[in-house]
């Protein structure tokens, strides 16, 4: 009864929806486990390498529990449909990879105006274009923050292991729910396709965060009027409260302000739906941090790197530089202030990436020319070495100057293959 | 000399001529063989099948592009020397497009999956239909998303298997010549891998004809549709072509419906002449722009 | 726009579904006043998308009833209507052709000359009936604004049904003309005018050229199972016990 409550109130999973055991299973399939364990109802979908098997252990287990798997004709209608899905009064989700989810911007922009929960699974590969379907890469963060046009903002959270990948599909539920906005996913190829252990808790060990209704009288319902927090109560359609839901700006009653006659025509609908975020950011980000205390480089990563960056720290540490980690969860919304904090007081920031630049330059914004930030960037269809993250580091702990751009080091691989230039 | 001799002498007999190219060097890109396609897809005979027709229709192969999509099938071009051009998912068609209209010298065939073609390029596939834009579409249908691994298809028979329908395709399948004629193709076809000769000469005979073709090639997947449904391999699936194939031509498209392992009806359905998209465009502008 | 919105307010009423359950999926921005009056639920999506939406929230709750009022549903929309119409999604498209957007303009007709542009196009336009009936559409009817009481009975007789059903209204849309009212109101009795009612008219033949007189009438009536009882039927097959058909529960 995912629906029933009103705010506050956590809930418990619904036992029938959990495979409570322990497996040894891809990223993807516990992706799918995860998805209907969260209550998810309804998934649109359209198989692209390397995501699709997400979607087929969703469609295996889903009718089981009266959810439905529908494979659209293709993204464009997968999306479409799942925002219909949201306001229907289902958790909904989809599942993509690249271009996929370019050829979702525009209903992501929709669903965002609309204020419809729901998630994105981006098990990012190789790009751009086709680039290559099998392999990993981690080139779609700055995508899935800018992506659609206007201005709005996500949620984005970035998983390490196949465990996460379940975790944190639960995780971008309630985060859906609780801000109604879209939540992206943002995994890779890698840990979709890794296969560990994975263990599934008793139903009553997981909380969810149920949709918050409105209760009250009929007549007095806006759909866009914010709680305090920023939110608006939903309801969903068919249930007589005559909703007016629109991709237009809107005011209050959801009726399109181009309607208004006389009144200002500034836009406040895109300031509500950016300050819904960025006003709860500090609730909404959560980041690891290890060994921090006495850190005078930091590796700031996201995803699967983070794996890698542990053996990189480890290697660092053993040769007596004091190196620290910062592993983004949430990625977006960016921790700009702890970005800062931590750039008064270190030396450096080492960021490697499955790109050939995206979150550093965030770093970079937030650190204010106060640390020097250094990119370790690779092409994709593979991971880091960690030997590549400690000659990094050994650099960033030795260099003495405070130079004003991003300093990028190579990757052996790299050099091999590419030589000198890219600077 | 006994052929058990020659053999181990490695000596053809005297009335055998050699030749020191394949007959298909010409048409395909030698230095890409071996291809990818698993044993047992009728794929690679629908190539050979269209290198040949290429041949028979004696066109400039110069002048000749072929696009393809993403899929199995969307491998084509890589394999066939001419202007190829690998796109996206689905906007094979669109692509092809902008080519023959950029320039109507050029004669375009569009080389992809029914995933490809029927389902994202469903919407390119019905308006290139309808404006009757000069190019070939083969489209080889193997009832599955074979690339990707398994998935259902648009053109999927009900209650078949696939990974995404773990319990049988729930969802009536496409008719695919039904749907270019209603559109408004010229020329629409369907044969299998099994009747290599008459799908060559429809290849040929649809690239003389100026408008928009069809021409739907049902391909065995030894790898997903026959496993999962367990169909044998792709040499069962040949036979079952052999004893379930009906050729008719002319038939009325509505009653080209294809169920699981129920009768295939093959033939040449649509014939037709209709002005082509650059016939109207240049008459209409010609008409109305007085110079 | 206004008769059609009132014929389908009507429609609803004589067709007896609750009007609560009634949710109107768009692209074209409706005046809320007017949705407020109607009193159902409204959403206005992204061009052409308006099919795809409605198949979200179908099954998402299989108790609503979806009508897609749809101007472009042809373009952007074609592959929705095509591939909806094969799985016999179901719901009701009203498809608002007024002739504007290229792809439904065939040549200017003799007595309207002033306004269009000289480069009205040439393509051959879309027979809608025909495309939804090829697609596997279990109703499709077209009729002009004017016919208020033909569409009513037909959004009446539609909305029940299961299965997808497609509606083509002929409307005139005011952008391009420079005398509005005097020309849309001229407009509209013209294609009132140059009707001609052939109910059961084999769809091929439904063609709008600007020679001939426009054919409207109801075309297809049949049945088909639709997705949702095509899905309860294999699962329930395949699963037994385990499954929980949709439309039946409560989550």
């Amino acid at each position: 009864m995912a629906f029933r409550n009103s705010e506050g109130l956590k809930m418990k999973a619904n036992p029938r929806d959990v495979r409570t055991g322990t497996y040894y299973m891809d990223g993807d399939i516990a992706a799918g486990y995860g998805a209907l364990a969260a209550g998810c109802r309804f998934i649109g979908g359209y198989p692209i390498t390397p995501s699709t098997e997400a979607a087929e252990s969703f469609a295996r287990i889903a009718p089981q529990s009266g959810a439905v798997f529908v494979q659209m004709e293709d993204e464009l209608a997968s999306v479409a449909s799942i925002m219909g899905a949201s306001w229907s009064g289902v958790k909904t989700m989809t599942i993509t990879s690249g271009p996929g989810y370019s050829l979702m911007m525009e209903a992501i922009g929709l669903g965002a105006m609309m204020e419809a929960p729901f998630v994105i699974l981006n098990i990012q590969r190789g790009g751009p274009s086709t680039g290559v379907p099998t392999k990993t890469g981690q080139a779609d963060m700055m995508q899935s923050r800018w992506g659609s046009h206007g201005d709005y903002e996500v949620i984005a959270i970035s998983p390490d292991s196949p465990q996460e990948l379940f975790d944190f599909m639960i995780k971008a539920f309630n985060l859906a729910e609780k801000y109604r906005c879209p939540v992206m996913v943002m995994s890779d190829e890698c840990v979709g396709h890794m296969s560990e252990k994975v263990v599934v808790p008793p139903a009553e060990e997981i909380e969810l965060e149920p949709r918050r209704i409105y209760t009250g009288p009929k007549e007095e319902y806006l759909p866009f009027k914010p709680d305090q927090d920023l939110v608006p109560k939903m309801v969903k359609a068919g249930d007589g409260y005559n909703l007016y839901v629109s991709g237009a700006s809107h005011d209050e009653r959801g009726y399109p302000i181009i309607y208004q006659k006389g009144k200002n025509q500034s836009d406040s609908t895109a300031r509500r739906l950016v300050d819904k975020i960025r006003l709860n950011a500090d609730k909404i980000i959560e980041l690891h941090e290890e060994k921090l205390d006495d850190a005078e480089v930091v590796v700031v990563s996201y995803g699967i790197t983070s794996r890698v960056a542990v053996r990189g720290i480890e290697l660092a540490r053993k040769k007596g530089i004091k190196v620290g980690k910062l592993r983004l969860v949430t990625v977006w919304p960016f921790p700009d202030q702890r970005i800062s904090e931590l750039a008064a007081k270190v030396k450096a920031f080492v960021v490697p990436e499955i790109n050939y630049g995206q979150v550093v330059y965030d770093v970079e914004r937030c650190s204010h020319g106060e640390a020097n930030v250094v990119l370790v960037p690779h092409g994709g269809a593979g991971v880091h070495d960690p030997e590549d993250i400690l000659e990094a580091i050994e650099y960033a702990a030795t260099e003495k100057k405070k130079i004003r751009k991003v300093i990028i080091r190579k990757t052996r691989l790299e050099k091999k293959v590419f030589g000198g230039g890219l600077k | 000399m006994e052929s058990k001799e020659m053999a181990e002498k490695n000596v053809l007999p005297k009335d055998v001529p050699t030749m020191d190219v394949h007959p298909m060097d010409d048409v395909l890109r030698m230095d890409r063989i071996p291809h990818i396609w698993c044993p047992g897809c009728g794929i690679g005979t629908a190539v050979t099948a269209f290198a040949e027709g290429l041949k028979k229709a004696e066109i400039d192969l110069q002048k000749t592009c072929i696009v393809s999509g993403i899929g199995c099938t969307g491998r084509v071009a890589g394999y066939v020397k001419l202007d190829s051009f690998h796109t996206t998912h689905g906007r094979g068609i669109a692509f092809a497009t902008g080519i023959q209209v950029a320039n109507p010298d050029l004669k375009v065939i569009v080389f992809s999956g029914d995933g490809d073609i029927m389902s994202i390029g469903g919407n390119h596939f019905i308006h290139a239909a309808r404006r009757n834009v000069n190019m070939l579409v083969i489209c080889v249908n193997n009832f599955i998303y074979a690339m990707t691994g398994g998935q259902v298809a648009p053109t999927t028979p009900h209650a078949a298997y696939a990974t995404t329908s773990p319990f049988g395709a729930v969802e009536p399948p496409f008719n695919i010549p039904y749907i270019a004629d209603s559109s408004g193709a010229v020329y629409v076809a369907r044969w299998t891998v099994l009747q290599v000769r008459r799908l060559t000469d429809s290849i040929a005979e649809a690239l003389k004809k100026p408008g928009f073709s069809v021409i739907e090639v049902i391909s065995p997947c030894a790898m997903y549709y026959s496993r999962i449904n367990r169909l044998g391999d792709g040499l069962d699936m040949m036979k079952f072509y052999h004893d379930n194939t009906e050729i008719r031509h002319g038939e009325d498209t509505k009653n080209l419906d294809i169920g699981f392992q129920t009768k295939i009806i093959v033939g040449k359905f649509v014939d037709r002449e209709r002005p082509t998209y650059m016939d109207s465009y240049n008459k209409w502008l010609s008409g109305t722009v007085k110079d | 726009m206004n008769p059609i919105i009132t014929a389908f307010a009507n429609g609803i009423k004589k067709s007896g579904i609750e009007l609560s359950k009634v949710v109107v999926v768009s692209d074209i921005p409706f005046d809320p006043e007017i949705i407020k009056e109607l009193g159902i639920d409204f959403f206005h999506t992204t061009r052409g998308r308006a099919i795809a939406f409605g198949t979200g929230l179908k099954l998402g709750n299989p108790e609503l009833k979806v009508v897609a009022f749809i101007g472009d549903l042809m373009t952007i929309g074609g592959n929705h209507l095509v591939h909806s119409g094969r799985r016999n999604m179901e719901m009701l498209v009203i498809c608002v052709n007024n002739f504007v957007y290229k792809e439904i303009a065939g040549t200017p007709s003799p007595s309207v000359t002033t306004g269009f542009s000289a480069f009205s196009t040439f393509e051959k336009p879309f027979n809608a009936p025909h495309l939804a009936n090829s697609c596997g559409a279990v109703f499709t009817a077209r009729w002009t604004a004017l016919h208020t009481n033909d569409l009513t009975n037909s959004i009446a007789y539609a909305l029940p049904k299961p299965g997808f059903s497609v509606i083509e209204v002929l409307s005139p849309g005011p952008n391009f003309y420079q005398d509005i009212n005097k020309i849309e109101s001229e407009l509209l009795n013209f294609y009132f005018q140059n009707s001609i009612t052939k109910n059961k008219e084999d769809t091929r033949n439904v063609e709008i050229t600007a020679d001939e007189k426009i054919i409207t009438g109801e075309f297809t009536d049949k049945k088909k199972t639709t997705f949702i009882d095509s899905y309860n039927a294999q699962l329930g097959k395949i699963l037994g016990d385990k499954f929980i058909p949709l439309g039946g529960q409560n989550e």
